[in-house]
């Protein structure tokens, strides 16, 4: 269930996943970034153009001084001439204006070894019926330097109130979202006997609380079907294996008969022999739809290094019988556990056939370490297609009297429900299959 | 020995019945909870083989009420549940043994045998079969007082042959008692003749007679017959 969702999320192409409190806060960013860009620029063109206008008006007033001032002075003596930077008067031929220039000119300073910006006023008068031309004019370095404080002083208040912003979004959202995280961890940690008990803490956000009550309907649901299909199971294996235990039993008794030939014993022994296959197919069936619901038992894990040594003691015998080599390397230490029932079914399963496909006289090799598990075994059989290779029923094409085609199946099942990859091929009549205990893109679903 | 079945299926109370007569205890039956509650309280048992479904009851509630009593009879509950819930509870509660459905009769007999020996004797009365005695206790064997080295599996085998005496016991059987479930993975059978060659030839060999009959293709007896 959750490889699937992180699946659909991981799909190729689409961003990777982020945090709620990321993605809010470069929503956020994003909004108010060209805003406070905007706003700032605003207010740098509006205090530029504020402060020209005061120094065009600055200029005007400064004209209108000199002009008072020539008025006075100019009856004495008759021709003016003078010239500074910020200030000139010069006798022109040309007519006198009757409104006076304004323009922002860039001159040549000595002191500064460049060009600077100036706005100056010029106009031509006629004092006492002489022409002269006036120049008066205003540095702008001032200005200049003026509005770039103005700017600094923009940006640090906005850069400031930015942070604060974010931090308090973030904070805000943090202790927002708690009661979100709670019941998501509350949900991790859930566990399908344990399911009903789970409760989750009434949050003061109105969206919250509906999920919750959203979530307990659902989880209820949930239990109450895994419920009815293990009742359904075990129901299922009580009404078959009652009617096998009559019939097994009487054919029993039936053995007990001393009037009968040894062909008619023969005959019975062989009906119970096939009955019994049955039985152990019908729980093998039962086995594979257990681990499916996953209706076995979690509480006692069991070492696999164990498992794996008592069934090598269990099965020593057919080792024998059959003459096999047996080489193992079984690492002592390894901290590799499944639940007993799940690692009893694995461990027989896989060992049991490489016994049985076995020929006289082959050999089993046998790993056991931190990272896999695998198992080698000779065999006179042809490599198992890949296609059919976990599949019910499917033995390679051929049949096998005791086997019940479920063996490998159920191996699968038990991987697949651990997050388990398990592997297998075929070399020189050598068959290995090797499970190993961590899957290269996620970690196994289950903590046992 | 008084043994009582509380089985519902009244085919397979029967059979279970018959086997049981037939190895000389006294079986008595009961198809529901009601009366199997009604006779645990008013007889005493050496042994209770208890179905856990059962009509109007479940079978742990005999083995509660068998507790309660300070019963001293043997519990052996028989459930074609393969749950292990009920196994693990069912011997929490007191139960001497666990069986799954289908079994054999051989091995119920075989294990009610066992829980007998150990529950009134302590598991210190020797067993008897003509000239061939069983120390349960030290797992000594000995013919005519001659003792015998047994391998664990040959001492197992003979155990369930003499609790099985003069009764056909299948290969399957004789697997499923030496191996449990590990023997499904086996394939065949064939393994079992190399420990009963061995047994019958250190009996021999100790001065015993041959009990182990062949049945071609079905099993052994062992009888004295």
């Amino acid at each position: 269930m959750v490889p699937a969702t992180a699946g659909l999320i991981n799909k190729p192409g689409c961003m990777r996943p982020m945090k709620l409190l990321t993605q809010t806060t470069i929503y956020f960013l994003l909004l108010v970034l060209p805003l406070l860009t905007i706003s700032t620029f605003y207010l740098f063109s509006q205090f530029n153009k504020e402060i020209g206008h005061e120094i065009d008006e600055e200029l005007l007033n400064d004209q209108i001084q000199w002009l008072r001032y020539m008025d006075t002075v100019s009856i004495h003596s008759p021709v003016f001439q003078l010239s500074t930077p910020e200030f000139s008067l010069q006798p022109v031929t040309r007519p006198a204006q009757a409104k006076p220039v304004l323009e922002s000119v860039m001159l040549y300073q000595d002191i500064e070894g460049k060009k600077t910006p100036y706005r100056q006023l010029t106009q031509v008068l006629s004092i006492h019926n002489n022409s002269y031309l006036l120049t008066i004019r205003k540095s702008l370095i001032e200005r200049d330097d003026l509005i770039k404080n103005i700017f600094i002083v923009m940006l640090i208040v906005f850069g400031g109130l930015l942070i604060f912003i974010l931090l308090l979004n973030r904070m805000l959202s943090k202790r927002l979202w708690r009661p979100f995280y709670q019941s998501l961890e509350k949900l991790h940690g859930i566990e399908l006997k344990k399911m009903e008990s789970v409760s989750f803490t009434p949050s003061s956000i109105k969206e919250f609380n509906q999920l919750h009550t959203a979530l307990t309907a659902m989880i209820t649901r949930i239990h109450a079907d895994y419920k009815s299909i293990k009742e359904l199971t075990e129901d299922a294996a009580h009404e078959m294996q009652t009617p096998l235990a009559i019939a097994e039993s009487k054919l029993e008794l039936l053995l007990q008969d001393e009037t009968l030939s040894d062909a008619q014993l023969h005959a019975i022994a062989q009906s119970s022999e096939a009955l019994e296959r049955l039985a152990r197919l019908n729980h093998s069936l039962l086995l594979l739809a257990k681990i499916e619901n996953h209706q076995y038992d979690t509480s006692q894990p069991e070492s696999l290094q164990h498992v794996t040594k008592q069934y090598l003691g269990l099965l020593d015998e057919l080792i024998k019988d059959k003459k096999l080599t047996l080489e193992t390397q079984l690492t002592h230490d390894t901290s590799w556990q499944m639940p007993a029932a799940l690692a009893d079914m694995l461990i027989s399963n896989l060992v049991g056939n490489a016994i049985r496909y076995n020929y006289t006289g082959g050999k089993i090799r046998l790993q056991l370490d931190d990272q896999q598990f695998s198992i080698s075994n000779t065999s006179s059989w042809p490599a198992i297609p890949q296609q059919q290779l976990f599949q019910r029923f499917k033995k390679g094409g051929a049949v096998l009297d005791s086997s019940n085609g479920l063996g490998l199946a159920i191996v699968k099942k038990i991987c697949d429900t651990y997050n388990l990859p398990i592997s297998y091929y075929f070399e020189n009549g050598v068959h290995t299959f090797t499970i190993s205990r961590f899957s290269t893109n996620s970690k196994p679903s289950f903590a046992a | 020995m008084k043994v009582l079945v509380i089985e519902d299926e009244p085919a397979l109370q029967t059979a279970i019945r018959q086997y049981l007569e037939q190895q000389g205890y006294i079986c008595e039956t009961a198809p529901d909870f009601p009366q199997a509650m009604a006779k645990v309280n008013d007889y005493d048992y050496d042994c209770i083989v208890a179905d856990i479904g059962l009509p109007q009851g479940n079978g742990l509630d005999i083995i509660k009420e068998l507790k309660a009593l300070e019963s001293e009879a043997g519990i052996i509950i028989i459930s074609a549940k393969d749950s292990l819930e009920d196994k693990l509870s069912g011997l929490d509660l007191g139960a001497d043994d666990y069986l799954t459905k289908p079994f054999h009769l051989s091995e119920l007999n075989a294990r009610i045998n066992a829980i007998l020996r150990r529950k009134h004797f302590d598991g210190n009365t020797n067993i008897h079969f003509n000239e061939i005695r069983i120390a349960p206790g030290s797992k000594a064997v000995f013919v005519k007082d001659t003792p015998l080295t047994l391998t664990s599996k040959e001492y197992q085998l003979l155990l369930y042959f003499i609790a099985n005496q003069r009764r056909v016991v299948t290969k399957t059987a004789l697997a499923g008692h030496l191996w449990g479930d590990a023997y499904d993975q086996a394939g065949s059978y064939d393994f079992i003749y190399s420990h009963i060659k061995n047994l019958r030839r250190k009996l021999l060999e100790a001065g015993g007679e041959d009990y182990i009959k062949t049945i071609y293709g079905t099993g052994y007896r062992w009888s004295d017959q």
